[in-house]
């Protein structure tokens, strides 16, 4: 009984005082969609980090006196490395064949008797393998293999982009801890003016005798409605936001960086979107509640 | 529930202060029997309403002991104070209703908290709108209604748990003279069915119209305690 009066009480609040509600409502959405669409453009920037990664190799050059009989059981060897995520074999052939096509033709090879590429191995690293400490331990463990002459790690490059890759989380980090606390004493303050607009009500409750619980809770009920609108508003905004300019990103991306893979929140994270509205609304009402006593 | 024969409201030297030095009500100590009905008087300033509010718990005293059916205010913890108010109805002269809710939505407020099943809630309201003649703008908002009628709907919503105790601050403050008849009536009748009432109002044509007990005020202090002041000529006296 009393649970379906908070329910009723709290979707009345919403509907009665609609121009405090509306504003509480918007007043979410627009925080949120500022933490949406960051969190959106460090998810998309990390995704395109992570491609980058995938493409980061190392290079074991090999002997000359090995056969290509031997290059696959030595690829294998290299493969069970610690960190190794899978390993491509270039053989003399395939290496020529890149090299002419790289350099546009034949003409710079003629003259040579044989082969002068070496086969090589192009180790793909695991993502958590892409940094520098990874790489030294891949090195101990590669090093003395017979069959492998010389090793280009690239280190400068794993580390710049392991530079990268922390750089860009712990901005987003930052961001949203500064984004969340600025959202919340935005909220706070929007519900407290929402809650002084209907302090008259809240005190009459407490003079014919209610119950602190039977006053905060369809209050606080009020306060994740409006944030559950407000999170299913800022979803709707970054996504027509997200569709409108997809276009232009992708072009903009395809230009910069020669790839342009975009993607929106997954369901779930959609999901925590709008629940981090109805609990920023719910921490909204908490603090607007704090130090009220009823009618004094 | 006091026992029977034990007042339900008792002051031991009460004093309230807001400001050092300052008192609101000093050493004040009285005892209002059961189904007594007292008018409680004074110029504005003079403790009227500090009093009432101590009643009801809305305030602390500084000093002293309260004792109000059996609870003593003055030690009641924040969770306790929503019980005494179910015994206690209280009406303004600003009425205090919601604007937002109808006619009978505001006097169920009172039910609707101790959690009384809708239907028997809204068949009790009815029967009090009913008594203060109401019944037919039940579905109305305050806003449709006459300062009179809006004091009548606060009476039903004070009433409808059938308090032990009714407080009235300056009930017919708002009100014409014949309006202000009409809701004294209503309140008298409250009385004679066991409410302990107290009225707190400075318009003395009421306290002579119906001769029940006067406590006069002045500065914070009680100046007079009159057991039957005025004539009671008046069509509430005999009742």
């Amino acid at each position: 009984m009393l649970i379906s009066i908070a329910l009723a009480n709290a979707f009345r609040g919403v509907r009665q005082a609609r121009t405090t509600s509306l504003l509480a409502v918007l007043t979410i959405a627009v925080v949120l969609v500022l933490v949406g669409s960051a969190t959106l453009l460090v998810e998309n920037m990390v995704g395109i980090l992570e491609e980058f990664g995938q493409e980061l190799q190392l290079t074991a050059y090999l002997d000359d006196s090995l056969t290509d009989a031997d290059l696959a059981p030595l690829a294998e060897r290299v493969a069970a490395a610690p960190g190794v995520e899978r390993v491509e074999v270039v053989t003399k052939d395939r290496a020529l064949e890149r090299f002419e096509r790289i350099a546009g033709g034949a003409e710079l090879l003629v003259g040579l008797e044989e082969n002068p590429l070496p086969a090589s191995l192009e180790i793909f690293l695991l993502p958590e393998a892409r940094n520098a400490e990874a790489m030294e331990i891949l090195r101990e463990s590669l090093d003395g293999l017979p069959g492998i002459d010389d090793l280009a790690l690239g280190q400068e490059w794993i580390e710049g982009y392991a530079r990268a890759v922390s750089l860009v989380r712990g901005g987003a980090f930052g961001i949203a801890i500064v984004l969340g606390m600025a959202a919340l004493l935005i909220v706070a303050n929007t519900i407290r003016l929402a809650f002084y607009a209907r302090r008259d009500e809240l005190d009459i409750l407490s003079l014919v005798g209610a119950s602190r619980t039977f006053v905060r809770v369809p209050f606080l009920l009020e306060g994740l409605l409006q944030g559950f609108l407000g999170g299913l508003l800022a979803l709707a905004i970054v996504y027509g936001a997200y569709e409108l300019l997809l276009p232009q990103m992708r072009l903009g991306l395809e230009l910069v960086v020669g790839r342009a893979e975009l993607r929106f929140f997954t369901n779930s994270e959609s999901l925590r979107l709008v629940a981090s509205g109805a609990g920023l609304g719910l921490l909204g009402s908490i603090t607007a509640l704090v130090g009220w006593r009823g009618e004094s | 529930m006091s026992a029977t024969g034990e007042p339900p409201v008792r002051m031991y030297h009460v004093s309230k202060s807001y400001m050092a030095g300052q008192y609101a009500l000093h050493d004040v100590s009285l005892e209002v029997r059961r189904g007594e009905f007292v008018f409680l008087t004074g110029a504005s300033g003079a403790g009227k309403t500090t009093l009432l509010e101590l009643i009801f718990a809305a305030e602390q005293p500084s000093e002293g002991q309260i004792l109000v059916l059996g609870r003593n205010v003055a030690r009641l913890g924040a969770g306790a104070v929503p019980a005494l108010r179910r015994r206690v109805g209280v009406v303004f002269q600003d009425f205090k209703l919601l604007d937002d809710r109808t006619v009978e939505e505001n006097v169920r407020l009172a039910l609707d908290v101790v959690g009384t099943p809708r239907r028997e809630a809204r068949a009790r309201v009815f029967q009090l709108l009913k008594s203060v003649g109401l019944q037919h703008r039940r579905f109305h908002h305050p806003k449709s209604l006459s300062g009179g009628e809006q004091q009548r709907v606060a009476l039903a919503r004070a009433l409808v748990n059938e308090p032990e105790i009714l407080l009235a601050d300056e009930p017919t403050g708002n009100l014409d003279p014949e309006l202000k008849i009409e809701i004294m009536d209503l309140i008298v009748s409250a009385a004679t069915r066991g409410t302990t009432v107290i009225v707190a109002t400075h318009d003395q044509s009421l306290i002579e119209r119906y001769g029940k007990r006067m406590l006069r005020l002045e500065a914070g202090r009680i100046a007079e305690d009159n057991p039957a002041a005025g004539a009671g000529t008046g069509q509430g006296a005999n009742r």
